[in-house]
């Protein structure tokens, strides 16, 4: 690094397997500072937060969890891209922090050797190193740095032990030794920058590969070099080639190069051929040699005892992982969390609703009536409003899957579930995505990345959609709290809301996996993947982690409401409010609008679902989102509001409760909504797949349109047949 | 621990819970191998069953990894004393 690193900001990697505490440390390092986009181009997540050391600016760039940097999908292309400053668009980085488990050392300094192999400036921090002690594994962390020849710190992420000692030599490595101490090399004491010495990178060519194969990678480095010079093509870096020569699904070559590469490609396999005589086959020489270095250097580093006892972890996997027990326990959190989300969230939801009422009335006292007024009151606040009193809700939802994901629980789901999975031709390995399609399915279809299976993966996201996301809470919790009575069963334990609730849950689930199972003999007719994962050990959620996960994801929530749901708000007021007839009563300019006029135009179909025209209006408006519906029902029940003069307030009910009861079929006394009705609508939403935001992920992630149509088409198929069939059979009981 | 006399090998299927093993190979697509070879599934490493079945848990290096293996991956084990 040169002088310019007072005013550049440092890009600094951190990067480390799965599971060894890499989000714990981001968050403590960068607090809420966090950023989460896409890197350019590429739909690859993002996540880059801002420190301060030593008066340096900082980004830390935190990557996908990784066991090998070998790049055999795009978000692994992308980090590797990245590592190498291969393209201008990304940032370049300056440093790698590289986080390992003290448990695993062995396993994660596979990773490390590859990483030492770029040449970078690298900081190796151990973590969980009270973990191991209590295992009985002992590390010794000086030794370690001695062998590998970079910085060692120990750390408990976690407790946030270790972390100034990071900070510092990270500090030490960016701006030179003593940047710390000496606040920011202002004052006379100071050793000035440009005489600070830093750290040593490791030396590109450090590998643990044998000579033999470095001949290889020199001498297809070269061949490659002449094929690129006469394509007028810069050479590519040796790294890259190590990986080319290593690389036997040809993912790497189809990226790299996408015509011509014959003469490439026999170039690579007859290096492999000489290889794989000489005694050093592809690509087992790679694990080979690297676990071998990574023993050498271990040697006298750990110490692990002979045999392990039994953990609290193991005595808690004894029941969770058991195939009754653990699903017994698994079926009863999910009731928990479902129950929860929906008892616990209503006062602040009444207080939210009472906010926007107050909001609401505020401004038509101080506004004249007309055009202007009617935007602001039912279209912004009445739309954004109904949609942000649903925030309660997600937040309390958030918080369970984060405190569930946070104590190492989510993996055992996935563990329980593969069994479920592989029946319908999945691995318990698209249960996790799927878990964040209950939050939202757009990260959920973007984590499908994970999914090395291409038939598995397409199958994933084409079914993603219909697990319930948060968007289907406003409407679910509406409704429920409408028309399903409060009945409690086990003494209070569970009550029949929750029940409806947690049911509609099932129902998306369920209907998941039957067409995961329709597509997966009949479009994407393939072999079920290996499945392998790690079940991390359980501990104490960490608030902070908790809580800034629970920000992060409520603050999508929000700028979702403040933008998308706030243009469609505007844009459902406005095809309420015109064509504009200043004569008409509410009631009137509502049917003669143009919503009013489609609802009406579609009423013959949804009419056998026992809706009305306007529910059927809402709907329409809720094709952009589906959270949408709710908001539209906001408007047009302030447009009956002064209408309804024998509406009597009840303090005891929420007033949207009371309207919605109170909705007649046109012309007569007989209420538009009653319970086969409320159903018929919930499931029409827990199966449609009205969210273009979802639509669009799906193009992205399979580059065709004709997925995210096929989606749409099916779902919405699947959504008229459940809503019809609930109505009809909800009807036929009740007599 | 249970005591088990060394044999030949044999599929990790068969490991009864609480047993040692080390295992001996694993077969299957060059592409699955290396993927469990880069996780640290590997000849020689030692493991231990945690929970039968498929997919099954074992214990690696101190951690519990869950694996099914199906026909597509035959894992071979020697079953050890530790």
């Amino acid at each position: 690094m040169s002088a310019t690193t007072e005013t550049r900001i440092i890009n600094v990697a951190l990067i480390g397997n799965p599971n060894t505490g890499k989000s714990t440390l981001f968050s403590d390092l960068v607090g809420v500072h966090q950023h989460i986009g896409n890197y350019p181009g590429v739909t690859v997540e993002k996540k880059t937060g801002r420190v301060e050391l030593a008066g340096q600016q900082i980004e830390l760039i935190d990557l996908p969890g990784l066991y090998s940097l070998a790049p055999r999908s795009r978000d692994e292309m992308v980090v590797v891209d990245l590592l190498l400053g291969r393209r201008k668009e990304l940032p370049t980085v300056d440093v790698v922090l590289c986080i390992v488990d003290a448990t695993n050392l062995e396993r994660n300094l596979y990773l490390v050797s590859q990483v030492l192999e770029l040449g970078l400036p690298t900081l190796l921090a151990v973590n969980m190193l009270d973990v191991a002690e209590n295992r009985e594994i002992r590390v010794d962390p000086a030794l370690l740095e001695q062998r590998l020849g970079i910085p060692v710190v120990p750390i408990q992420a976690n407790r946030r032990i270790g972390l100034p000692r990071l900070k510092t030599a990270l500090a030490d490595m960016i701006v030179g030794p003593r940047a710390v101490e000496c606040c920011t090399g202002c004052c006379a004491a100071c050793v000035s920058p440009s005489e600070r010495v830093r750290p040593e990178p490791p030396r590109p060519d450090t590998t643990p590969l044998p000579e033999a194969f470095e001949a290889e990678v020199t001498r297809l480095e070269s061949e490659l070099a002449d094929h690129e010079e006469s394509l007028h093509a810069g050479s590519l870096p040796r790294w890259l080639v190590r990986r080319l020569l290593l690389d036997i699904s040809g993912h790497l070559q189809r990226t790299l190069w996408q015509n011509g590469a014959a003469q490439r490609k026999q170039q690579i396999e007859a290096a492999r051929s000489r290889l794989a005589t000489a005694g050093h086959a592809v690509p087992a020489v790679e694990t080979n040699a690297r676990y071998e270095w990574a023993h050498r250097m271990l040697e006298g580093v750990v110490v692990e005892p002979g045999v392990y006892e039994m953990s609290v972890t193991d005595h808690i996997d004894r029941v969770l992982t058991h195939r009754i027990w653990g699903t017994l326990v698994f079926v009863f959190v999910m009731l928990v969390v479902f129950q929860s989300v929906f008892v616990w969230a209503q006062p602040a939801m009444q207080w939210i609703e009472l906010a926007e009422t107050a909001v609401g009335d505020w401004i038509t006292a101080r506004m004249a009536d007309g055009t202007l007024r009617s935007l602001v009151v039912d279209g912004v606040v009445g739309g954004v409003g109904a949609v942000i009193t649903f925030l309660p809700q997600i937040l309390i939802l958030f918080t369970f899957l984060a405190i569930l994901e946070n104590c190492g629980y989510m993996a055992r789901t996935a563990y329980l579930m593969d069994r479920l999975m592989v029946r319908v031709g999945l691995s318990g390995k698209s249960f996790i995505p799927m878990l964040s399609s209950f939050a939202c399915a757009v990260p959920g279809i973007m984590a499908t990345r994970v999914i090395e299976n291409e038939r598995d993966r397409l199958t994933t996201i084409l079914v993603m959609p219909l697990l319930t996301c948060s968007a289907r809470l406003p409407i679910y919790t509406l409704l429920i709290a409408a028309f399903i009575p409060a009945r409690q069963y086990l003494g209070g334990l569970l009550n029949l809301q929750g029940i409806t609730l947690a049911g509609l849950y099932l129902l998306g689930i369920v209907t998941a996996v039957i067409c995961a199972m329709v597509f997966k003999r009949t479009f994407f007719r393939g072999q079920t993947s290996p499945f392998i994962m790690e079940l991390p050990g359980y501990k104490w959620p960490s608030p902070r982690t908790v809580a800034l996960r629970v920000a992060e994801r409520c603050g999508v929530f929000l700028r979702c409401a403040g933008t998308l749901i706030l243009a469609v708000s505007i844009l459902v007021w406005a095809a309420l409010y015109y064509p504009h007839d200043p004569q008409a009563t509410r009631h009137q300019q509502q049917r003669n609008s143009y919503l009013g006029q489609a609802g009406q135009m579609i009423e013959p179909a949804v009419k056998p679902l026992g809706w009305d025209w306007r529910i059927g209006s809402a709907v329409i408006a809720s094709f952009p989102a589906r959270e949408i519906v709710v908001a539209t029902m906001g408007v047009m029940y302030h447009i009956e509001e002064e209408a309804d003069t024998d509406a009597t307030p009840d303090p005891e009910q929420s007033r949207w409760h009371e309207k919605l009861r109170n909705v007649t079929w046109e012309g007569t006394d007989q209420p538009v909504f009653n319970i086969p009705v409320a159903l018929s609508i919930m499931v029409f939403f827990a199966l449609c797949a009205q969210c273009t935001a979802t639509l669009a992920v799906i193009r992205r992630e399979t580059n065709s349109w004709c997925w995210p149509a096929f989606t749409f088409i099916y779902m919405t198929a699947l959504a008229y047949l459940g809503a019809l069939a609930t109505y009809q059979f909800g009807m036929w009981i009740s007599g | 621990m249970k005591q088990v006399s060394p044999i030949q090998s044999i599929p990790l299927r068969h490991l009864p819970v609480r047993h040692c093993a080390r295992i001996t190979e694993v077969l299957g697509h060059p592409e699955h191998v290396h993927r469990l070879d880069e996780f640290g599934l590997r000849g020689g490493t030692r493991i231990e069953m945690f929970r039968p079945g498929n997919p099954c848990i074992i214990r690696l290096a101190g951690n519990k990894v869950c694996l099914r293996a199906d026909d597509l991956l035959h894992v071979l084990v020697e079953p050890t004393a530790v």
